[in-house]
């Protein structure tokens, strides 16, 4: 059905488009308006200026555990359309998501004396011991900080009529550059660590503490697409999707590296027990661009 | 303020010749806007892009000025037209004069009278580009998922508008979603290594009677060579989505048919016009309503008796438990069709 819909729209826009295509080779221009371009005395909101935008970014369809974001991105503009600089950010809050609180509960009802003799939550506690330990949430995999050298290309420019009464000058824009990334997930932990003094989380056959976390640098690409509002000569307000695709641990599960064909658990937690997420955040910003004088095209 | 100015009576341009230049800023509005739809097509739009269509016109203080010369002329003057059909311009014109009268001839530097002071009436906001006013809009799209990580719902789905004034539209929109609903692999893995099930829903369908308003609307250069229009909308309404749970928890005794529940809809939206009838939209809209979950309930724990926990397990009233409002969040991507595909404006500009 996916294929049927999407070839029908490729047809159609192939169609229009080769249509275009055909008439416009027929248009040549002349006289003094030969030459003139698209826009006169264009507000160059970007071209030649610093752009300091502090930011605040919150991630999306997270299955454990939502990250808000404070950070800023710092850019200098070599033209309207093209822009370099760097956007960075640090994890200020992590929310829990109602299935972290569920496992949570479950694992400690689980856990509880009261069912010491029961076989069924036997199975379930050997089922599950090196995959959750005592505080759920300790183990999850978080994003600590990103910090992503970016370019910036501009290809859209233009305004937006509000109510038929207020005019903001706008543009949409793409970024894509490198992203450096703060992990901190499960440290690698074996079913053999159990006997371990210095490394278990066991105590009397029962987790007591939770499974211990390192941290790692993620390098992963990063792109996305806004749109900036310019109320003034100086100021913008920015409404941007960032993708951040990398693979990682986010829940410190044992779920990989097993049979079959390494798709089961295999007793250990370790770096094959990463799994790729299309790990996705919205970000809203104000921008100062300096020098705070506007300059316009001619 | 911006100021979109369509005007190019002052340049004494023969309409023809402004047919020309308003053909090619469509054409190549088209063109740059379908290059990214049709990425197999790069090579030939490339070829067909011809650049500089434009206008010379007055430039306010601190404004911008866009040369457009995309908007319907009204009240144009007569045309002059050469046997062939090609237009005669201005300067072909002062031939004839001359031809017949030397003495008339007027000498006019065509460099020095382009750099004088126009003083055109400039509105604030010209003939907007793509009138909805008393247009029907046909809106056929996909919708994917964006908020349930569990299963994703896509959808294709169509949407039927009617513009009562430009800005305000009642509608209706229908979506499938049966037989595309994906349980995602994370369920599974979940449930494998904690032990822990999730209760997990389905949908078939649904419906809803939309009301639309368009509250901005503007238009952008593309490369600095191109213009496109676009508006954005919010649209909200009540309908009827039907869902099922699937079963996770008791598979043996469990079986759900789909049901219909009341649900309420708001969403925003953009809209990217090709030409005056045919736009990509874009669209993010949350279907709210209160859905029935599976019960999760441990029946093992439950009952100690074998005949009790199997009686207990049949009955109908036992498989689902709460309802929780649910948000279906869905992101909604298609084409737009005005129909019909003209109009006459009403006001000069």
């Amino acid at each position: 059905m996916r294929r049927i819909f999407a070839t029908g729209l490729l047809a159609v826009v192939g169609v229009l488009a080769m249509e275009s295509t055909a008439s416009a080779q027929e248009i040549q221009l002349t006289g003094p308006l030969a030459g003139a371009p698209a826009v006169r005395e264009l507000r160059w909101h970007r071209n030649k200026r610093f752009e300091i935008a502090p930011a605040i970014s919150f991630t999306l369809l997270d299955e454990y555990q939502r990250t808000i974001f404070a950070g800023a991105r710092l850019q200098y503009h070599l033209t309207d359309w093209l822009g370099l600089g760097a956007w960075g950010a640090y994890g200020v809050v992590h929310l829990n998501t109602a299935l972290t609180d569920e496992i949570d509960k479950v694992n400690k009802d689980r856990w509880d004396s009261s069912r010491d003799n029961d076989a069924l939550t036997a199975v379930d506690r050997n089922a599950s011991l090196l995959s959750v330990g005592y505080d759920f949430p300790q183990q999850l995999g978080k994003i600590q900080w990103v910090v992503a050298p970016q370019v910036t290309a501009v290809p859209f420019r233009g305004k937006l009529a509000l109510f038929e009464k207020a005019f903001v000058d706008t543009d949409l824009y793409f970024f894509a550059g490198p992203a450096f990334i703060g992990v901190v997930e499960r440290e690698d932990y074996s079913v053999a660590d159990f006997g371990n003094p210095n490394k278990t989380v066991l105590e009397n056959g029962k987790p007591v503490k939770s499974y211990p976390t390192a941290s790692r640098v993620a390098i992963a690409p990063t792109f996305g697409a806004g749109l900036s509002f310019f109320p003034g000569s100086w100021s913008g307000i920015g409404l941007e999707y960032r993708a951040l695709p990398f693979s990682w641990n986010n829940s410190g599960f044992d779920s990989q590296g097993g049979p079959p064909d390494e798709n089961g658990p295999d007793s250990i937690v370790d770096e094959k027990d990463r799994q790729f997420r299309f790990n996705q955040m919205i970000t809203i910003s104000f921008s100062v661009f300096l020098p705070t004088d506007i300059k316009v095209s001619p | 303020m911006a100021v979109f100015y369509n005007g190019s009576n002052n340049l004494g341009l023969s309409t023809a010749r402004r047919n020309d230049a308003e053909g090619l800023t469509m054409k190549q509005a088209r063109t740059g806007l379908l290059l990214g739809m049709a990425l197999l097509l790069v090579s030939a739009i490339g070829v067909a892009q011809v650049k500089k269509a434009t206008t010379a016109e007055e430039v306010a203080d601190g404004d911008d000025v866009e040369f457009d010369a995309d908007a319907p002329e009204e009240g144009e003057d007569d045309v002059e037209t050469d046997e062939g059909g090609g237009a005669v311009g201005f300067e072909e014109g002062l031939g004839d004069i001359c031809k017949v009268d030397p003495d008339a001839c007027p000498k006019i530097s065509m460099d020095e009278a382009s750099k004088q002071d126009l003083n055109p009436q400039i509105y604030a906001v010209q003939q907007i580009y793509a009138l909805r006013r008393e247009r029907f809009e046909l809106q056929p799209y996909w919708s994917f998922t964006m908020n349930d990580q569990f299963v994703s719902h896509p959808a294709p789905g169509v949407a039927l508008n009617y513009y009562i004034t430009n800005v305000m539209a009642i509608g209706a929109n229908f979506n499938w979603y049966q037989g595309l609903n994906t349980d995602s692999e994370f369920n599974a893995a979940t449930r494998r290594a904690v032990r822990v099930g999730v209760p997990l829903n389905e949908y078939q369908w649904s419906a809803a009677l939309n009301f639309t308003y368009v509250p901005m609307y503007g238009k952008f250069a593309g490369f600095g060579d191109f213009i496109f229009h676009w508006d954005g909308y919010v649209v909200g309404g009540v309908g009827a989505i039907s869902t099922r749970p699937i079963v996770v928890f008791d598979p043996r005794y469990r079986n759900f048919s789909f049901e219909p529940k009341i649900a309420f809809n708001a969403g925003i939206g953009a809209r990217i016009f090709f030409n005056r009838w045919f736009a990509a939209i874009i669209e993010l809209r949350d279907y709210a309503y209160l859905e029935e979950l599976e019960n999760t309930a441990n029946y093992d724990a439950m009952f100690s008796s074998d005949d009790a926990r199997t009686a207990w397990r049949q009955d109908e009233a036992n498989w689902t438990d709460e309802k929780k409002l649910t948000n279906n969040v869905q992101a909604q991507v298609g084409i737009s069709i005005f129909l019909p595909f003209s109009w006459e404006y009403r006001l000069p500009k």
